[in-house]
């Protein structure tokens, strides 16, 4: 399978959905709607990406959204599928990929801890690295950790910060 | 209980010196750099040092690299159930003050606000020569009768 046909086929089964694609040599790149994201993942491992290797986010934070990346690789046919999708700051929620994907579920959970990301269907979002923690998630760009580190840990001066104990 | 004496403290500290066992907690770079110990390199049992898989059977808990908030609860764990006399080392710069991760939210900057700490060898990481230079240190201070905790 060719990308062209990848695209082609993408394009007839959701024309409303694909905001933008982007072809290259070994990679094929989609912007989506939130609505379905769902059925576009399960179409795109139906045609051959068996492999999750990512889902990452970033907080466009002027625009009011989360951008989600998911990552996805082709064992038979060596391409990357990669996949965007815009998500409201406020209400950040998508459906998981843990049924079609398990390895998604650790990928998830570290989103979900570092930004807020919330994934219906997820067995699992209790926090992974940050115990104890009672701020935003750190990752969110509205978090100030030069703020946070210096009433965390340190105590002193302006600019001449003195460990605590 | 009959007191030691002079002599008998001597050859205890000479033995204890001579045989410290290791339990290592590295979440880091500084692993890298003790590795050429525990190989043929320059190889630390000839000194008597062995590292251990169990902190019950350590006497020097080496930590090396930076300490996550939830590393640093695993840190107190095993240095509880070590038992007494027990020593602790801390290698590079990231137990010390943070290192580079000195304005980081995860990590705790001084690693002796949760255990006591015996020795800080410096570096970022500390070089191999650095750490030898340490553990010579290290026994020789046992050697000198330092107590522990």
């Amino acid at each position: 399978m060719m990308i062209s046909d990848i695209e082609s086929d993408l394009k007839s089964k959701f024309p409303d959905s694909l905001l933008n694609v982007v072809s290259e040599d070994r990679r094929i790149s989609l912007l989506v709607k939130k609505e379905e994201l769902h059925q576009i993942l399960s179409q795109l491992k139906d045609i051959g990406f068996n492999h999750f290797s990512d889902v990452t986010a970033v907080d466009y934070i002027a625009d009011k959204e989360f951008e989600l990346i998911y990552h996805l690789w082709s064992h038979r046919e060596k391409i990357r599928a990669i996949v965007k999708v815009r998500i409201p700051r406020e209400a950040p929620t998508v459906k998981s990929v843990f049924d079609l994907w398990t390895g998604a579920q650790i990928h998830e959970r570290e989103d979900h801890e570092l930004f807020g990301i919330n994934f219906e269907g997820n067995p699992n979002l209790s926090p992974l690295f940050l115990e104890d923690w009672e701020e935003i998630p750190p990752f969110r760009k509205d978090f100030d950790t030069r703020k946070y580190v210096k009433e965390k840990y340190y105590s002193g001066e302006e600019g001449y910060p003195v460990a605590k104990g | 209980m009959k007191k030691l004496t002079p002599k008998v403290i001597k050859s205890k500290n000479e033995a204890r010196a001579w045989s410290v066992w290791v339990i290592n907690y590295f979440t880091a770079c500084g692993f890298m750099e003790l590795l050429p110990w525990v190989g043929s390199g320059y190889d630390m049992e000839r000194f008597g040092i062995l590292a251990v898989p169990t902190p019950r059977h350590a006497d020097v808990f080496i930590i090396a690299g930076y300490v996550t908030r939830k590393a640093a609860k695993r840190i107190k764990m095993i240095y509880d159930q070590m038992a007494s006399p027990k020593y602790v080392l801390a290698l590079g710069s990231c137990p010390m003050t943070g290192g580079m991760y000195w304005d980081s939210y995860a990590t705790i900057k001084r690693v002796d606000e949760i255990i006591p700490v015996d020795l800080w060898i410096e570096g970022c990481p500390p070089k191999p020569e650095n750490i030898g230079h340490g553990i010579v240190m290290a026994a020789n201070a046992i050697k000198g009768g330092l107590e522990g905790h």
